[in-house]
């Protein structure tokens, strides 16, 4: 029970209190880029969330289990890289066999995904954090609902801002910042949640 | 130099400003006009927005922005000089994966150096100088740039852009450590009775203050 219980404020801390988007700045290039509508937004939110438990879990299996045993803990960067670029081409062709529907859905944001920066730091917080396998796991599917979760709010705010009066200069990225600023302000009330 | 001026003018006259100052950067060297559009034109920070994790996440003080830029300015040199040798030697969607592994080797080696050199600086950066990696301004410059050109125009493209994007992290860090701490460098800058900015210190302030300097930008400087 206690290690539920545990597990439950490992996952409540990494999707909300510790929110990659929001307080880690990780992903932001499609938290900008992807977030005009929030059908989009979901289709990528999915796509992360599904490569990012994936791959932090097999980046802790690698790093706990073969590099640090074998003290090649140098190696480290460029094996997670490899493991996440192999996984997203995996998953894309797993997916484009069996769920070719799905496949349709995701489109361009699958290959994308290699080089969104949520998924290699949520792979190195857990490692800088120490988690254990089951709490590398839990952690990981947090980080990823968190980070649909963001999107998909964030997607929601632009297709209202569409309609708004908002000064020439400030229009597309600007106006996303300062929105993701009073967000945030929003989600540090979720800070007295842990501990 | 009047005699330059003068012509410059006539020049203007007969054909039109805009045409001369095209014609003006077509008799440049390329190397020039690669380095000097990183700077400020195609500013990685400001105007292409490229890389805005380390922007947002190691800006709170001048120098973690510094150390940041630095070693984002030596990852895209190597990897920049290492591209356009292998230039030649890259095939169709295998191209991508050998971009990353040599960043990535190059990101450790940067990593250990920081490690030995600057051990403090190296635990304040954290899992920030990792994420060099899957920076795309490097991984973009590799496929815009690096993988089509020769070596010097490479390696000044990289410079110009490494420093455009050192420059944009130190203009946000001076902001926020201003406002946050009233200092620079850890030094007290601001007079005695300074009331310390807290929001500035925090994410939401990185986010604000990219955001109103991202407008004001684009209002005074917007092309034509």
């Amino acid at each position: 029970m206690e290690t539920v219980s545990h597990l439950i404020l490992v996952f409540i801390s990494i999707a909300l209190v510790n929110n990659l988007v929001l307080t880690k700045f990780l992903g932001i290039c499609p938290y900008l880029g992807v977030s005009r509508r929030v059908d989009m937004a979901f289709g990528m939110g999915c796509a992360v969330t599904f490569v990012i438990t994936i791959s932090g879990t097999v980046t802790w299996v690698i790093n706990n289990l073969v590099l640090q045993p074998i003290g090649m803990d140098y190696l480290k960067y460029i094996a997670f890289i490899m493991v996440i670029a192999s996984m997203v081409q995996l998953v894309e062709m797993y997916l484009r066999k069996f769920f070719p529907s799905l496949y349709e859905s995701f489109g361009i944001f699958l290959p994308l995904i290699t080089t969104n920066c949520a998924i290699l730091g949520t792979c190195l917080f857990i490692d800088l954090w120490g988690y254990n396998f089951l709490e590398a796991l839990v952690g990981s599917f947090g980080g990823g609902l968190g980070f649909t979760l963001v999107i998909c709010m964030m997607g929601g705010i632009r297709e209202n801002l569409e309609w708004a009066d908002i000064p020439k200069a400030l229009k597309g990225a600007g106006i996303t910042l300062i929105t993701a600023g009073i967000m945030t302000l929003a989600f540090m009330g979720f800070s007295g949640m842990i501990k | 130099m009047p005699a330059r001026r003068r012509r410059y003018r006539i020049k203007c006259e007969l054909i039109g400003r805009d045409e001369v100052e095209e014609i003006k950067q077509l008799e440049r060297p390329e190397s020039l006009v690669h380095f000097l559009r990183g700077l400020w034109a195609e500013n990685a920070v400001f105007r292409q927005m490229l890389g805005m994790c380390p922007v947002l996440a190691v800006t709170g003080q001048l120098q973690p922005a510094l150390t940041m830029g630095a070693a984002t300015t030596f990852v895209l040199l190597c990897s920049a000089l290492v591209v356009s040798l292998m230039r030649n030697l890259l095939v169709g969607h295998l191209r991508i994966l050998m971009f990353t592994l040599t960043i990535a080797t190059f990101v450790t080696i940067a990593d250990l150096l920081l490690q030995a050199y600057l051990p403090e600086m190296s635990v304040k950066l954290g899992p920030y100088v990792p994420l060099i990696i899957v920076n795309c301004l490097i991984i973009g410059r590799a496929e815009a740039c690096s993988s089509r050109k020769g070596i010097f125009t490479s390696v000044a493209d990289a410079l110009g852009m490494g420093l455009g994007f050192t420059f944009g992290l130190c203009v946000l860090a001076t902001i926020r450590e201003l406002m946050a701490d009233g200092a620079l460098f850890g030094v007290a800058v601001m007079p005695a009775g300074f009331v310390n900015w807290n929001v500035m210190k925090l994410p939401a302030g990185a986010f604000i203050t990219l955001g109103i300097l991202l407008g004001l930008t684009n209002h005074f400087f917007k092309k034509a």
